[in-house]
C-alpha cells in the first residue's frame, strides 16, 4: 500500500539489527525502488472527492480534471498539488487533503491509482467582526458571508461598517464561470458615507454596480457599470460657498474598465515583483499606478507614480466629488490629508489633473530587534514625495497644462517607521519635511502618523 | 456674528437664491421668496435673485429662500430680519412694544395658517400633487432620482402635516381656516393703507407674499384665490404694494389678476 501525503516521504527500507555487514545492501536496494516509482507509469483510473455537503460535483469536476492526465508518479503528486490549490482558490472548502492510492475492485489495473480529495467545506454562513482602518478613519465591520450559496461557488456578502465618523453598508453577490474561475461577475448594493472635513464636506452615495471579469493572456481585465445616487451636503455651517453651491443631489452612472497585471510576492512590502494597474472610467482617465522591482537582499527601493486626468463631457463643470485630491500620510507626506491645491476659504476643492511621485528605501530596523518574529513586521523608510494638483483651463492647449503641472511642485523629504498589519493595511510614523509648500497649502511637518491601506 | 455683519455695509452683490422659477418652484416656496424680496425692497436694500436647481440644499436651514451677503448666508424671513436689523435698517423700528408684540403675532397667524395651507394643499391632496407638485419639484432631475426624491418630499410633508394635527383635515376644512385668517388680516387692516398705518412693516411684506403668489398661481382648483378674492382690502393691499416696490424693469412678477 502506497500512501502519501503532500510532501514526498522517503520510502522507508526494512529495519535490520545494527550490524556492519548488513547495513550496505539495504540502502542499495533502496536507490533502486526510488528510480522506479519515479519513472514508473501510472493510469489514474479514478478521481473521487469526499465529503461534499451542498457543492455541486459538475463545479469541480473542471478543477480536478486534469490529475487524469498524470502519466508518472511524480506527475500524479504534481497535478494533485494543482488540483488542490485550485479547489482552495474557489474560496468554498475549509481545507482540501490529497489521498493517492493503488486501484482497488474488479477493473483495477496494476498500475493504477485512485486519488481521493478530502475536503471540508466551509460553514453555510459565517459572521466576522473585523476592525478596519481606511484612510485616518477607524470603523468597527460587521460581517456575513454566505460562500458556496447554491453549490457552484456563488459568494452572497453583507457588510455594515459603523465608523468613527459615518455608517455604511453594502450587499454583494459573486459568481464565477464553472470551470474557469477567473471569469465571473458580481452584483452590489450599497449606501456609504463619508465625511471630508478639508472640504467641509459630506458625501452619501447610494448605489447599484454589476462587475465582470475576465483573464485575456496574463492580464486580468475588469468591466463595471456603476449607477449612484450621490448627495453632497456642507459638514458645518462655516463651509465655504464654493462648496455649498456643490450641496444638492445627483445621478452618476459610469462605465469603467481595469486592467491589472500583479507579480508581487505582497500587496503590501513586496520584496519582489511589481503591479500595473490601469483604469480607465467612461469621463475620466486616472491612475497608472507602477511599482518597480526593487534591489534584492533585505533592502528595498520602491519607486511609484501616480496620475490622473478629469475631463467632463460638454460643458458641464466638474463636481466637487469627482475631482482628484491630494495630501497626507497617505500620499504626499509631510502635508495635511488632502490639503493642498485649489482652496475657497479654507476647504480644498480638489482638481482636475494631478500628478504624485513617490521614491521609498526600505531597510529593516536598525540593530534588528526581533528578529523573525514581530520585528519583522516594521520596516524603517526613507522617503521622497513629490507631486502636483491643479484645475485645467481648457482654454489653453495640452502644453499650458503640463506647464501648469510642473510649476510649484510640492515635495518633502524625511524618514520614518512602517508597520504592516497582516496583508490589509500599513501603519506608518514619519517625520517630514514638506517643501515647495504654496499658498493656501497646510503642512504637517515634523512627525506624522498615517494608516491605511493605500500608499504613495 | 451680529457683530461681524454691522461691522459692514450692504454690499452690491448681495443675492437671493431659489429654485428655478419657470418649472420647479413650488407655491409655498415661491410666497417665502416674495416676501424676502418685498421686505428688501421696502428696506431699499438692493438683491439680485438667482434661480439654482438645487437651492433648497444650499440653503443652510433647508429653507427657501436665502440671501448671500459678503459671505454670510442667511435663510428665512425671520433671520433675515434680525440680519438686516443688526446692519441698521429696520422697518419696525417705530413701533412699540404693544405695537411690536401684535405684529410678531400676526407673523405667527400668517405662518401657521396661510404657508401650512400652501404646504398641506400641495403635498396632501393627492390631485394636486400628482398633477403639480411632484412633477415641478422633480423636473430637473432625471429618473430615477427625479421619482424618489419627489416621493421623498412628499412623506416628508404628510408626516409634518400628521404631527401638528393637519393630517386629518379635509380640503374644506382647510379653505375655511385660510379664510379665517384672511378675515383677521382684512379686519386688522381696514382701510390703512398698510398694516401700521402709514409704513409698511415686515408684517405686510409676508402678508404680500403669500397673499399675491396665491392669487397669480395657477392650482387644480380657483377655490384658494377665491377665498381671498372676496376681501376686497387686501386685494388693493396687494395691488398697492406692487404698484409701489415691484414697478421697475428688474420686476418680474407675474400679472396681477384683479377679478373682482
Amino acid at each position: 500500500m502506497l500512501q502519501t501525503s503532500l510532501d514526498p516521504l522517503p520510502m522507508k527500507g526494512p529495519e535490520l539489527g545494527v550490524q556492519a555487514d548488513d547495513i550496505e545492501p539495504p540502502e542499495i536496494e533502496q536507490e533502486p525502488k526510488q528510480e522506479v516509482l519515479e519513472n514508473k507509469d501510472v493510469v489514474v483510473q479514478r478521481v473521487h472527492i469526499d465529503g461534499l455537503g451542498r457543492t455541486k460535483e459538475d463545479l469541480l469536476t473542471y478543477e480536478i480534471a486534469g490529475v487524469f492526465r498524470a502519466k508518472n508518479l511524480i506527475d500524479v503528486m504534481r497535478k494533485s498539488h494543482e488540483a488542490r490549490q485550485k479547489l482552495l482558490r474557489l474560496g468554498i472548502f475549509r481545507k482540501v487533503n490529497v489521498v493517492i492510492d493503488t486501484s482497488r475492485g474488479e477493473d483495477a489495473l496494476p498500475n493504477g491509482l485512485d486519488v481521493t480529495f478530502e475536503v471540508t467545506e466551509l460553514r453555510r454562513m459565517t459572521g466576522s467582526y473585523n476592525t478596519m482602518v481606511g484612510n485616518n478613519e477607524g470603523s468597527m465591520v460587521l460581517g456575513l458571508k454566505l460562500p458556496n450559496v447554491f453549490g457552484r461557488a456563488e459568494k452572497l456578502t453583507f457588510q455594515f461598517s459603523y465608523g468613527t465618523k459615518e455608517t455604511s453598508y453594502g450587499l454583494s453577490f459573486f459568481k464565477p464561470q464553472p470551470g474557469n474561475f477567473e471569469r465571473n461577475f458580481s452584483v452590489n448594493v450599497y449606501k456609504v458615507t463619508g465625511q471630508f472635513p478639508w472640504s467641509s464636506l459630506r458625501e452619501t452615495d447610494r448605489g447599484v454596480s454589476a462587475e465582470f471579469s475576465f483573464p485575456v493572456w496574463r492580464t486580468s481585465q475588469t468591466l463595471k457599470w456603476e449607477g449612484v445616487w450621490r448627495e453632497l451636503s456642507c459638514l458645518a455651517r462655516t463651509a465655504s460657498f464654493a462648496v455649498r453651491q456643490e450641496s444638492g443631489h445627483s445621478l452618476k452612472s459610469s462605465l469603467s474598465h481595469a486592467m491589472v497585471i500583479d507579480t508581487r510576492n505582497s500587496s503590501i512590502l513586496p520584496r519582489q515583483g511589481g503591479l500595473l494597474k490601469i483604469h480607465q472610467v467612461s469621463v475620466y482617465i486616472s491612475d497608472p499606478h507602477l511599482n518597480l522591482v526593487p534591489t534584492p537582499l533585505t533592502d528595498v527601493l520602491s519607486a511609484s507614480l501616480w496620475g490622473g486626468l478629469l475631463l467632463p463631457i460638454g460643458d458641464k463643470p466638474t463636481s466637487i466629488a469627482d475631482r482628484f485630491y491630494l495630501g497626507g500620510p497617505t500620499s504626499i507626506r509631510g502635508f495635511s490629508m488632502y490639503s493642498l491645491g485649489p482652496q475657497s476659504e479654507g476647504d480644498y476643492l480638489g482638481g482636475e489633473a494631478y500628478w504624485a511621485g513617490g521614491l521609498h528605501l526600505y531597510t529593516p530596523l536598525p540593530f534588528r530587534p526581533g528578529r523573525g518574529g514581530f520585528g519583522d513586521l516594521f520596516r524603517t523608510h526613507f522617503f521622497l514625495n513629490a507631486g502636483n494638483l491643479c484645475n485645467l483651463n481648457y482654454g489653453e492647449g495640452p502644453q499650458a497644462h503640463l506647464k501648469k503641472l510642473a510649476e510649484c511642485i510640492r515635495w518633502s523629504y524625511g524618514l520614518g517607521i512602517v508597520l504592516r498589519l497582516g496583508n490589509i493595511a500599513r501603519l506608518e510614523l514619519n517625520y517630514c519635511i514638506p517643501m515647495g509648500v504654496q499658498s493656501g497649502d497646510r503642512i504637517c511637518d515634523g512627525v506624522q502618523f498615517g494608516a491605511g491601506i493605500r500608499f504613495l | 456674528m451680529s457683530q461681524i455683519a454691522a461691522a459692514e455695509p450692504w454690499p452690491e452683490n448681495a443675492t437671493l437664491y431659489q429654485p428655478l422659477k419657470e418649472d420647479q418652484i413650488l407655491l409655498s416656496d415661491c410666497a417665502s421668496s416674495l416676501a424676502v424680496q418685498a421686505y428688501l425692497r421696502m428696506c431699499g436694500l438692493p438683491v439680485q435673485v438667482v434661480c439654482r436647481v438645487n437651492a433648497e440644499y444650499m440653503s443652510p436651514s433647508g429653507k427657501i429662500p436665502f440671501i448671500h451677503v459678503g459671505n454670510q448666508v442667511v435663510s428665512e424671513l425671520g433671520p433675515i430680519v434680525q440680519f438686516t436689523k443688526a446692519k441698521g435698517h429696520s422697518l419696525s423700528e417705530a413701533l412699540d412694544d404693544v405695537q411690536r408684540a401684535e405684529m410678531k403675532a400676526y407673523m405667527e397667524l400668517v405662518n401657521n395658517m396661510l404657508l401650512t395651507a400652501e404646504l398641506y394643499i400641495q403635498w396632501c391632496d393627492d390631485a394636486t400633487a400628482t398633477e403639480i407638485s411632484r412633477p415641478r419639484y422633480s423636473s430637473p432631475y432625471s429618473w430615477p432620482l427625479s421619482s424618489i426624491l419627489a416621493y421623498q418630499k412628499q412623506w416628508e410633508v404628510r408626516r409634518k402635516m400628521n404631527a401638528i394635527g393637519w393630517g386629518g383635515k379635509t380640503l374644506e376644512q382647510v379653505y375655511e381656516d385660510v379664510s379665517q385668517c384672511c378675515q383677521a388680516l382684512s379686519q386688522r387692516l381696514g382701510t390703512q393703507p398698510y398694516f401700521f398705518n402709514k409704513h409698511p412693516t415686515e408684517l405686510d411684506a409676508l402678508v404680500f407674499g403669500h397673499l399675491f403668489t396665491i392669487l397669480t398661481t395657477r392650482l387644480t382648483s380657483a377655490e384658494l384665490a377665491e377665498r381671498i378674492k372676496s376681501y376686497s382690502n387686501l386685494l388693493s393691499f396687494c395691488r398697492r404694494i406692487e404698484q409701489t416696490y415691484f414697478e421697475d424693469k428688474h420686476s418680474v412678477l407675474p400679472s396681477f389678476i384683479p377679478s373682482l
